[in-house]
């Protein structure tokens, strides 16, 4: 298959930025893909590809920044998607262009608004794919309606937990569009996995309020008051930076608790710990804990929506604990520091049990995805999916009815944009 | 910008406890490929000094793999890591992919032997791999620095040489070498600290300077640098932060210079 996947900004680091460079990498062993990135700000990407995949710009800020387009508010992408402001008309015709001209078979959206154009622009031939990075309760009311009409002429809309899938199912009543969870995925690491003997926890992330940095550090306070010798590493950048600086000052915690500043890979510093991190109030996935568990940590976590539920097994490969109880996740933290083997024990079951994250499994499940849609749009005929049943039946009659109402759509909406011209 | 073309992809190294270096990295063509290290020099000075390496392939990939050997130890500097193709090549600079130094961590909590040599791999801020590399006789490191009541005091450990009587943490300002502030060492354990009255070092103008921190670890011995070089950060001036502290109307703040030694800036407070 050619699979075409539509980014907003391949070039800046983050969690969609991560997870798609590593699917379009596993892909790209057996398939065609690229990865089209809306904006871009700089010579090279922060994270590196994988050296089959072509990635390209649509719009270059380097040098279009200034563009007359780029100073006129975007039509199709939506107003209510949070990244508005960052695109414009000249973006809503250069996304409409590529889609005009998209020979792939698959094309994926990464970000609501750009799978709104996906569903407006993408032609017929293509499988329209919309991936949900985030949550749809996460989404103020204003956007979940603009999705709620546009993805009903998407074939295909993945999240990254199942109870994101089964959010989208039960409240979007999207006839014929399938929703699968297709968590994200975390390359094989390359390093040997940290042995628990580290005396290091360490989270990552972008400071961000959402993240509770302040929540880890107030916790790590009582783990330095009993070990002294443990340190905390906090890897990112952003706007907390100055705020949890203060809190480490106010708490006297500077001899302990590092912001480290970014790092990429991160593997390389994963492994120097022997307990990851996270506390969440809001956690679609929660990518960096699955990177922790993939190099061996056992992972102390807030049971927030979604992800890390469906990720960490309490007791097992980590802690789970109630989102913003500071006292418990401090107790939770306290319980893998004193107990060397039971650190040791739940890291190599995270080790273990991480592995449905890898790569092989991950991008089977999405090729199988993928190659379903497409045969399904084909008439299904020939190669139904082996697990096909009544449900699946039902959806491929949708997909026929709708494909008659897009063609009619479409021609219409090309009509009104040539008269345009 | 440098005009020497990077190569991709990225070469990775495992640092070991002591010292030993191993750098891996993919070639199309690996045969009589050699790495070459350089020590950096001040800009408009030449490169005193180079180690060259063997590039030996391993494994079947095509993967290469050098290894510097603890001895002899790198003098004291930055070395930028260099690919060499063949016998006449330009040498290609080389970006870091994965630096494997946890064996650094823990690397002030054992004794060392004089000489003490460092090496910690790292990426330059222009994300060029490079080893930074320290050689001291004598090297007392820093661990914590407690803050209070408008004092600073200095745990350390002293690496390749004996505290005797009359030792001293000594603050020494810079650019002028008479102005020293003594402070009395107190032994504990494997190491010792000195605790430094930040009254002592504000200047009776209230204006801006920076003390060094020393340790005489003698009567009449020679002044040794403080600083904190045995674990996995080549460069923790932006990670190590002290908090500020206010004394008669000047602001004080321990810190960690670009080469990691300890230092405590005073400005004008307002």
């Amino acid at each position: 298959m050619k699979i075409s996947f539509l980014i907003h900004n391949a070039y800046a680091i983050g969690g969609t930025v991560a997870t798609t460079f590593n699917l379009a990498g596993a892909l790209a062993e057996r398939h065609d893909v690229e990865i089209v990135s809306v904006l871009r700000n700089r010579e090279r990407p922060s994270l590196t590809p994988h050296p089959r995949v072509r990635l390209r710009a649509l719009v270059d800020l380097r040098h279009e920044k200034d563009h007359p387009l780029h100073g006129r508010p975007a039509k199709v992408f939506p107003a209510a998607e949070y990244r508005h402001g960052q695109y414009s008309e000249l973006t809503d015709r250069r996304i409409g262009a590529y889609l005009e001209a998209i020979d792939a078979d698959v094309v994926v959206g990464t970000r609501p608004g750009l799978n709104v154009h996906l569903a407006l622009q993408a032609p017929d031939r293509v499988i329209r794919v919309g991936q949900e990075h985030l949550t749809l309760d996460n989404h103020h009311a204003g956007l979940r309606t603009v999705l709620r009409r546009a993805y009903r002429r998407l074939d295909l809309i993945t999240t990254v937990t199942q109870a994101d899938a089964e959010s989208y199912r039960r409240k979007m009543r999207l006839p014929g569009v399938r929703v699968e969870a297709l968590p994200n995925s975390v390359p094989d690491p390359t390093l040997p996995a940290a042995d628990g003997s580290g005396r290091i926890v360490i989270a990552a992330g972008r400071l961000v309020p959402v993240k509770r940095y302040d929540l880890i550090i107030d916790a790590f306070a009582r783990v330095v008051a009993e070990h002294p010798d443990w340190q905390l590493r906090i890897y990112g950048r952003g706007e907390e930076k100055g705020r949890l600086r203060t809190r480490i000052e106010t708490l006297g915690l500077w001899n302990n608790v590092f912001l480290m500043g970014a790092a990429t890979p991160m593997e390389a510093e994963w492994v120097k710990g022997s307990i990851g991190v996270s506390a969440s109030d809001f956690e679609p996935f929660g990518m960096t804990i699955v990177e922790a568990m993939r190099c061996g940590l056992p992972v102390v976590s807030t049971d927030c929506p979604y992800g890390p539920g469906e990720i960490i097994k309490d007791g097992e490969d980590g802690r789970l604990v109630p989102a913003g109880d500071t006292a418990a996740f401090g107790a939770a933290l306290l319980g893998l520091v004193r107990d060397d083997g039971r650190r040791r024990r739940m890291g190599g079951a995270a080790l273990g049990n991480a592995r449905r994250f890898a790569p092989a499994p991950v991008v089977a499940r999405a090729e199988a995805l993928f190659r379903e849609a497409v045969e399904a749009r084909s008439g299904g005929g020939r190669g139904a999916p082996a697990h096909s049943g009544l449900a699946h039946t039902l959806r491929t009659g949708g997909h026929a009815a709708r494909d008659l109402a897009r063609a009619a759509a479409t021609s219409a909406l090309r009509t009104v944009r040539k008269g345009r011209r | 910008m440098s005009t020497e073309s990077a190569v991709d992809p990225r070469t990775d190294c495992t640092a070991d406890a002591d010292g030993r270096i191993t750098f891996r990295l993919r070639l199309p063509s690996p045969t009589r490929a050699r790495l070459l290290l350089a020590r950096r020099h001040a800009k408009g000075r030449p490169e005193q000094e180079s180690r060259t390496l063997t590039l030996e392939p391993a494994g079947s990939d095509g993967e290469v793999r050098a290894v510097l050997e603890p001895a002899p130890p790198l003098a004291e500097g930055r070395w930028d890591v260099y690919l060499l193709r063949g016998p006449d090549a330009e040498r290609e600079r080389l970006r870091p992919g994965l630096r494997d130094v946890r064996a650094l961590v823990d690397g002030g909590l054992r004794d060392r032997p004089s000489p003490l040599a460092v090496r910690v791999p790292y990426a330059t801020t222009d994300g060029f791999l490079a080893v930074r590399a320290w050689l001291r006789t004598a090297h007392p490191e820093a661990s914590r620095v407690d803050i209070a009541d408008g004092t600073m005091t200095v745990h350390a450990r002293l690496h390749g040489a004996v505290l005797s009587e009359g030792a001293a943490g000594v603050l020494r300002l810079r650019g002028d070498k008479d102005t020293v502030r003594g402070f009395p060492v107190r032994r504990a354990g494997g190491g010792f600290s000195f605790t430094v009255a930040f009254g002592e070092l504000v200047a009776e103008d209230g204006g801006a300077r920076v003390w060094g921190v020393f340790l005489r670890p003698a009567a009449d011995a020679p002044l040794i640098r403080v600083c904190r070089l045995l674990d996995d950060l080549a460069d923790r001036k932006g990670v190590f932060v002290y908090p500020r502290v206010t004394v008669g109307g000047s602001v004080l703040r321990p810190h960690y210079t670009v080469d990691n030694d300890l230092a405590v800036e005073v400005t004008a407070g307002g």
